[in-house]
């Protein structure tokens, strides 16, 4: 889709830090070059538009409260030109609803003042599924089901349903090795990468509750199918 | 009148077209009627009485003739049919314009004031009727008038202004009532003189829009000098006054409710703007200490920087707290449902909160059980409690426990202190807003910690309640979340 490959040509994975707090940008650039990243910083949207222009990074760190162009418009115009994944690093708010909007845009959501390590680990776990491919708008699975990872929502049987972050990034996983097996622990790594506790009862538990959301029968799935001692299986049905 | 006045839907409708009047038997005087039938009630008992003279004198002569006696039965005969069919149509002549009138009156009683009843000549029949259909007529343009006022109070709404009301009143008062000219003056009645009634010219009419407690203005205006106006007139004019004064007074408090919500929705708005600008402008400095401490001691370990963490994240979850409850009052505060574990959530609150001093205790009965609950926000609610246990356990010991209560899928998080406990008579006040339970307002936090933590307890489809006093010495809180059993790979 874009010259010169944006996965930074085998080299360091590039990000691209966009925030109005010039402390902050300065910390958290340092921070992420110490781990190994390559780092550019925009100081608000304009100028991060500017600096794609010159090359795409491999992920885009943003500030949802930005003086000159706001993090939900910034993050809108990039996935309109290409899906590079996005990190929203974010003040909360008191008003919720235009968190819920960026999320819809945004891969991974970190309040402010983030832990670093939290906000490594999250990085981490997007860069994983940087090779992951899913269909950009719809995945039609059977006629009773439709994926739209991207809003993080199914339609089963007519009916929206919305899905929790976790959900949507096992059925991400599921959806880019579609009809093929996801490993426990891949499935695992991809949903609580960020959390050192959990353990595959995690998976099944996620999986039995996903299956009561989007199978038509979740005592007999036909979607989610469980393959016995390995993983699980994201199934097509012919429609 | 008030009566019907406060009921327009009982008031016959008057559109369309008026009935047939009724009509009474032929065209002939009450007066010769009843002479009529007075010769004609004489006439009997003079033809009987004639008739008794000719047989007395036949039985006297002894000269029966039978010709004689013929003729006399015949007449007689013939003169009782006539007085009797005489007398039937007569008394149904005289009776039937009385039915008619009565049936009339009884008609108008009912309500239903179109019905005219039609009499020929100028007796006195004709009068009464007469005088029965003014009064039915009078009555049917009160009532008109009534319903075109009940109609012009009822369009007026508060929402039109007060100007608007005025004038709309005063118009349907001129059209109602047949005014030259009307106006209502709001204020006190007495600074407008009462006009005086000169004959020949147009009569002045007032009605002072009262309320029970309160005279809100006067109403003025003046009639054709033609037109009569009696105490009923009056009367209506002043139900119409009192009516306008209601609406002027509903507009009134109209007015002041809607600026007091105008101003409650200005100061929420405020009060939003400035939670807003307060936590944003608190999270960025706190997101740059924070970093840079944290960045400093990574490299080189020191106790002040673990603690300038430590209270950088304790005057985050403070603003938190205050996002929370703006968000919970607006309604925007939606948790995700999550799997996660709870006993090393617990234990991570416990170590964030770096109280070094005190004992903690965390006992987990419920391996495998897995809560569904938003990371964020239970986080949250375990700091606070955690927080509090510390604050006024008195440095007593805390315990935490973490039980399935398998019969509804609930986890129960129980901790605990054995320190001085709460008040019974605090036991439900500090979970309000702004409480801080024995220790009032001398102690440290926003009170906010209990409210918010049950508020979001109960939004994640759990719970927060403080424990019986007798279940443990001190303070046990208890959190309940709704839980997954232990799975197995399916």
């Amino acid at each position: 889709m874009l010259a010169g490959g944006w996965r930074g040509g085998g080299g360091a994975p590039r990000i691209l830090i966009v925030d109005d707090d010039p402390n902050l940008l300065v910390l958290l650039a340092d921070q992420l070059r110490n781990d190994g990243f390559e780092i550019q910083t925009a100081r608000d949207g304009e100028e991060a538009l500017r600096r794609l222009d010159g090359g795409w990074p491999d992920l885009l760190i943003v500030d949802m409260m930005m003086s000159r162009m706001d993090g939900l418009t910034l993050a809108r115009e990039v996935k309109a030109r290409a899906d590079l994944p996005i990190i929203v690093l974010s003040a909360i708010d008191t008003a919720d609803s235009k968190a819920d909007l960026l999320e819809e845009v945004a891969e991974d959501y970190v309040t402010k003042p983030y832990h670093y390590p939290e906000l490594r680990a999250r990085i981490a776990r997007v860069m994983r599924r940087l090779g992951d491919k899913v269909p950009r708008r719809e995945l039609v699975l059977g006629p009773d089901l439709t994926l739209d990872l991207r809003r993080k929502a199914a339609t089963v049987r007519g009916s929206p349903v919305q899905l929790t972050p976790t959900e949507s990034r096992l059925l991400y996983a599921l959806a880019a090795n579609l009809n093929n097996t996801v490993s426990t622990e891949t499935l695992l790594d991809r949903g609580w990468g960020d959390t050192d506790d959990a353990d595959p009862s995690y998976v099944w538990v996620t999986m039995r509750r996903l299956r009561q959301k989007i199978e038509p029968d979740p005592d007999h799935p036909v979607h989610l199918v469980t393959v016995r001692g390995i993983g699980y299986r994201l199934v097509q049905q012919p429609a | 009148m008030n009566d019907a006045g406060r009921r327009p839907i009982d008031l016959p409708a008057t559109t369309g077209s008026r009935p047939e009047p009724l009509r009474i038997g032929p065209s002939m005087s009450f007066r010769g009627r009843l002479t009529l039938a007075l010769v004609m009630g004489s006439l009997l008992p003079l033809t009987v009485f004639g008739v008794v003279l000719l047989v007395t004198e036949v039985v006297r002569t002894g000269a029966l003739d039978a010709t004689l006696v013929q003729v006399v039965l015949f007449v007689l005969a013939a003169a009782i049919i006539l007085a009797v069919s005489f007398a039937y149509v007569l008394t149904n002549n005289l009776t039937a314009p009385l039915k008619a009138v009565s049936k009339a009156v009884e008609r108008a009683s009912a309500g239903d004031l179109s019905v005219r009843v039609e009499v020929a000549g100028e007796d006195e029949l004709a009068r009464l009727v007469e005088s029965h259909n003014r009064l039915a007529g009078a009555l049917e343009q009160r009532n008109a008038e009534l319903r075109r006022i009940l109609l012009a109070i009822g369009e007026t709404s508060p929402r039109d202004g007060l100007e608007r009301l005025v004038a709309h009143a005063t118009r349907s008062a001129r059209v109602a009532f047949g005014m030259i000219d009307a106006r209502i003056e709001l204020g006190d009645p007495t600074l407008f003189p009462v006009e005086e009634d000169i004959p020949g010219e147009a009569r002045p009419v007032r009605a002072v829009l009262a309320l029970p407690d309160e005279r809100v203005g006067v109403l003025l205006g003046h009639l054709p000098a033609t037109r009569g106006w009696d105490a009923a007139d009056q009367d209506l004019l002043e139900l119409y006054a009192s009516e306008v004064a209601v609406a002027i007074r509903n507009l009134e408090l109209f007015d002041q409710v809607e600026r007091q919500r105008q101003q409650l929705v200005e100061l929420d708005q405020a009060k939003d703007e400035f939670l807003r600008g307060i936590s944003h402008n608190l999270q960025t400095p706190l997101t740059s200490i924070r970093a840079y401490a944290e960045q400093m001691g990574s490299e080189q370990p020191d106790q002040r920087l673990a603690i300038i963490v430590e209270q950088t994240d304790r005057l985050y979850r403070i603003v938190r707290q205050l996002v929370a409850t703006s968000r919970l009052e607006s309604g925007t505060l939606r948790p995700a449902k999550e799997v996660l574990a709870i006993a090393p959530r617990v234990r991570r609150a416990w170590d964030a909160l770096g109280a070094g001093g005190v004992s903690f205790e965390l006992e987990d009965d419920a391996a495998g059980w897995l809560a569904i609950a938003d990371p964020d926000q239970l986080d949250q609610v375990l700091w606070a409690l955690l927080d509090n246990s510390v604050r006024y356990g008195g440095g007593s010991p805390i315990r935490a426990r973490v039980a399935p209560r398998p019969d509804d899928e609930h986890l129960a998080i129980t901790i605990s202190d054995t320190g001085p406990g709460v008040r019974p008579e605090d036991r439900e006040r500090i979970f309000q807003r702004y409480e801080r339970g024995a220790a009032g307002a001398s102690a440290e936090g926003t009170g906010l910690g209990l409210y918010v933590s049950r508020s979001l307890c109960q939004a994640m489809g759990g719970d927060l309640v403080l424990e019986s006093p007798d279940a443990a010495r001190g303070a046990a809180f208890t959190i309940l979340l709704p839980a997954e059993p232990p799975a197995t790979e399916s």
